[in-house]
C-alpha cells in the first residue's frame, strides 16, 4: 500500500531511453560540466572568499533551499503506511532539534548562561543529533531488513565521543561536511535516474580532494583575511577562524565557499535540470515540467493527496525566499546571521530523507 | 515574461554589492580569567632564605608555553585535559562505541581472524569501561591536599597539591601574582 503511494521507479527514465549514438556525448557533456563547475568555483573561492560568499550567499541560500523543500515534497510518500514511526520521529526530532538550536543565540543574547557552560550545551545538542540520525536508522532497517544498517551504531557513538571531547570543532565540522550531502544526494539520484552517469560521477568526485589540496597548497600559508568590520568577521568566524587562529582565514573561508558553492549548484543546477523525478507515465519519457508546478509534485497529483498544503508551503517558501533578499538588502549582516541560524532545519532534514534514499 | 525576469534576477544582482565595509565589529567582551593549564605545586617552608622563590621545572615551562601559544585556550589537547566530565562522558560513548562495533563484528562476520578482532574491540571496550570506572574513582580534589597547608607550614614541612593557572586581566592595584589557596573546611 505504502510502495504504491510511492512515486513509481520503473517511470523514472532510465540509462534506454537514450539513444545509444547520444550516451557517450551526453555522458562527455556531463563530465565536462562537472569539472568545469567545481575548477570555476575553485578558482573564484580562493580569488575573493569574502566578496564570493557575500554574494552566493545573497542569492543562492534562499532559492536553494526552496529548491530542497520541493525536492523533499516529491520525495514523501503520500501515506507513510510502514514508515509512520520514521517519519514521526524524523519530524518531531526536527522540529525539536530546530527550536532548541534556534534557542542557544538567544540564551545568549541574554547572558543566561555562564560561558563555562556552552561547551556542555553544545555537546549535548550535538548528542541529541546523533542520537536522533540513530533512532532514523534504527527505524529505516526496520523497514528494510535486506540491509545490514548496525554497523552505523559504532559510527555514531564514536563520534558522540569525539564531539563531547571537542564540541566546538564538532560543530565546525558539521559546517564543512554539511555542503558534501549534496553530493551524496545526487550520487544516488543518478543511481536511479541516469546509471550510466554514475561511474563517472565518482570519477570526478576524485577531483574534489584534488581541488582541496590545490587550495590548502595555494592559500595554506597567505595573510589572514582583512576582518576589521563586522560582516567580514562573521564570515571569517563562521569558517572557524577563531578556533582554527594558526591557518590561514583566507584559506579556511576559501574552503567553505567552495563547498557551498558546489552545494548550491546541486541543489539549484543539477538535481531540477540534469535528473527530473518526474515522467511522463504513459510515454515513460522524461518531460520537462516547470518547477513552479505544483502538479509536478507526486503528493500533489495523486488522488489521495494533498494540493493545497503543497501549494501553501512551497508559496510560502517562495514569501521567505523574497523576505530573504529583502532582508539582505537591508540589512545583509542581521539576516546572514538569522539565515545561518535557522537554516539548521534544511541540514537536519537532509537526514532523513537521504536515509530513505539509501 | 523572460525580459522581466532578466531584469528582476539583475536587479538583485545589484543589490547583492553594496558595500558593507562600514559595519562595526562587534565589541570584545570583557576579559575573563581562563585556565590555561592544570599542574601540581609544592609548598616548601625554608628557614635559610630570605626570598620566596618560584621553581619552574622545564617540562612545565614548555607546558605553559603551548598553552599560551594557544591564545584562545581552545586548543584540543588544553580543552580534554582541563575538563575531566566532558572526558568522561567522551570514554562512556567510546566504550559504547567499541563495544556495538564488537558485537556487529561478531554477527556479521564469521573467519576465525575476524572473531579475534572481535573479541579485541570488545575487550578494549571493557579496558576503557575500567578506566572509567578508575577515573571516576580517581581521588579526592586538592583542597584536600591543601587542607593541611597552614598545619605543615608550622612544622616546617612541604605541602603538594594541585593548581590551576589562571590568566587574568591586569590588576589596578599594580600586583604581579597572586596565589589563591582554598580553605574548605572538612
Amino acid at each position: 500500500m505504502e510502495r504504491a503511494a510511492q512515486l513509481n521507479p520503473a517511470a523514472w527514465p532510465s540509462e534506454d531511453s537514450i539513444p545509444i549514438v547520444g550516451r557517450g556525448r551526453s555522458t562527455r557533456l556531463f563530465a565536462s560540466t562537472l569539472i568545469a563547475c567545481a575548477c570555476l568555483s575553485a578558482l573564484l573561492a580562493g580569488w575573493l572568499p569574502l566578496q564570493v560568499s557575500v554574494i552566493t550567499v545573497f542569492l543562492f541560500a534562499g532559492p536553494h533551499n526552496w529548491f530542497e523543500l520541493r525536492y523533499f515534497l516529491m520525495r514523501l510518500p503520500v501515506r507513510f503506511g510502514k514508515s509512520r514511526n520514521f517519519f514521526l520521529v524524523a519530524f518531531a526530532g526536527l522540529g525539536l532539534l530546530t527550536l532548541s538550536y534556534i534557542s542557544l543565540p538567544v540564551l545568549n543574547s541574554f547572558n543566561l548562561l555562564p560561558d563555562r557552560l556552552w561547551p556542555y550545551l553544545l555537546a549535548s545538542w550535538n548528542t541529541l543529533m546523533l542520537l536522533w540520525i540513530a533512532a532514523l536508522v534504527w527505524l529505516r532497517g526496520k523497514n528494510k531488513r535486506a540491509r545490514n544498517w548496525s554497523a552505523v551504531y559504532p559510527i555514531i557513538f564514536a563520534l558522540c565521543s569525539l564531539n563531547w571531547l571537542a564540541p566546538e570543532f564538532f560543530s565546525l565540522g558539521i559546517v564543512y561536511l554539511h555542503p558534501l550531502v549534496a553530493l551524496w544526494f545526487f550520487d544516488r539520484h543518478l543511481a536511479r535516474t541516469r546509471p550510466g552517469w554514475l561511474r563517472i560521477y565518482r570519477r570526478c568526485l576524485c577531483l574534489l580532494p584534488i581541488l582541496l589540496l590545490l587550495m590548502l597548497w595555494q592559500l595554506g600559508q597567505t595573510a589572514a583575511l582583512p576582518d576589521d568590520n563586522g560582516l567580514f568577521w562573521r564570515i571569517t568566524q563562521q569558517s572557524g577562524a577563531q578556533l582554527l587562529p594558526n591557518v590561514s582565514s583566507r584559506l579556511l573561508v576559501g574552503t567553505h565557499v567552495f563547498l557551498e558553492m558546489l552545494h548550491y549548484g546541486v541543489w539549484l543546477v543539477a538535481l531540477p535540470l540534469i535528473a527530473p523525478l518526474a515522467n511522463d507515465q504513459a510515454s515513460k519519457q522524461p518531460v520537462p515540467r516547470a518547477i513552479w508546478k505544483v502538479r509536478s509534485v507526486p503528493v500533489a497529483r495523486h488522488p489521495r493527496g494533498f494540493p493545497k498544503l503543497i501549494t501553501t508551503a512551497l508559496a510560502l517558501g517562495a514569501f521567505v525566499v523574497f523576505l530573504l533578499w529583502l532582508g539582505f538588502s537591508t540589512d545583509y549582516a542581521t539576516t546572514r546571521d538569522i539565515y545561518f541560524t535557522v537554516a539548521i532545519a534544511h541540514v537536519l532534514a537532509e537526514a532523513p530523507f537521504l536515509l530513505r534514499m539509501l | 515574461m523572460k525580459t522581466t525576469f532578466s531584469i528582476c534576477f539583475c536587479l538583485l544582482l545589484l543589490t547583492a554589492i553594496p558595500a558593507y565595509g562600514d559595519i562595526a565589529r562587534p565589541q570584545p567582551s570583557p576579559q575573563t580569567p581562563r585556565i590555561v593549564l592544570h599542574t601540581s605545586l609544592t609548598i616548601v617552608p625554608d628557614n635559610k632564605a630570605y626570598e620566596a622563590r618560584l621553581q619552574i621545572s622545564q617540562s612545565s615551562l614548555q607546558e605553559l608555553r603551548a598553552a599560551l601559544n594557544d591564545t584562545n585556550g581552545n586548543s584540543i589537547a588544553g580543552g580534554i585535559m582541563r575538563n575531566s566530565t566532558r572526558t568522561m562522558i567522551a570514554g562512556v560513548f567510546m566504550f559504547l562505541s567499541l563495544s556495538f562495533a564488537g558485537v556487529w563484528l561478531a554477527r556479521s562476520m564469521q573467519t576465525r581472524g575476524q572473531k579475534i578482532v572481535a573479541s579485541l574491540l570488545l575487550g578494549t571496550a571493557v579496558l576503557g569501561a575500567a578506566t572509567i570506572i578508575v577515573q571516576a574513582n580517581a581521588g579526592p580534589p586538592s583542597s584536600f591536599y591543601w587542607k593541611k597547608l597552614s598545619q605543615n607550614l608550622s612544622h616546617g614541612a612541604s605541602t603538594s597539591g594541585g593548581i590551576d593557572i589562571e590568566i587574568v586581566a591586569d590588576p589596578t592595584d599594580g600586583r604581579g601574582m597572586k596565589l589563591i589557596m582554598p580553605t574548605r573546611p572538612d
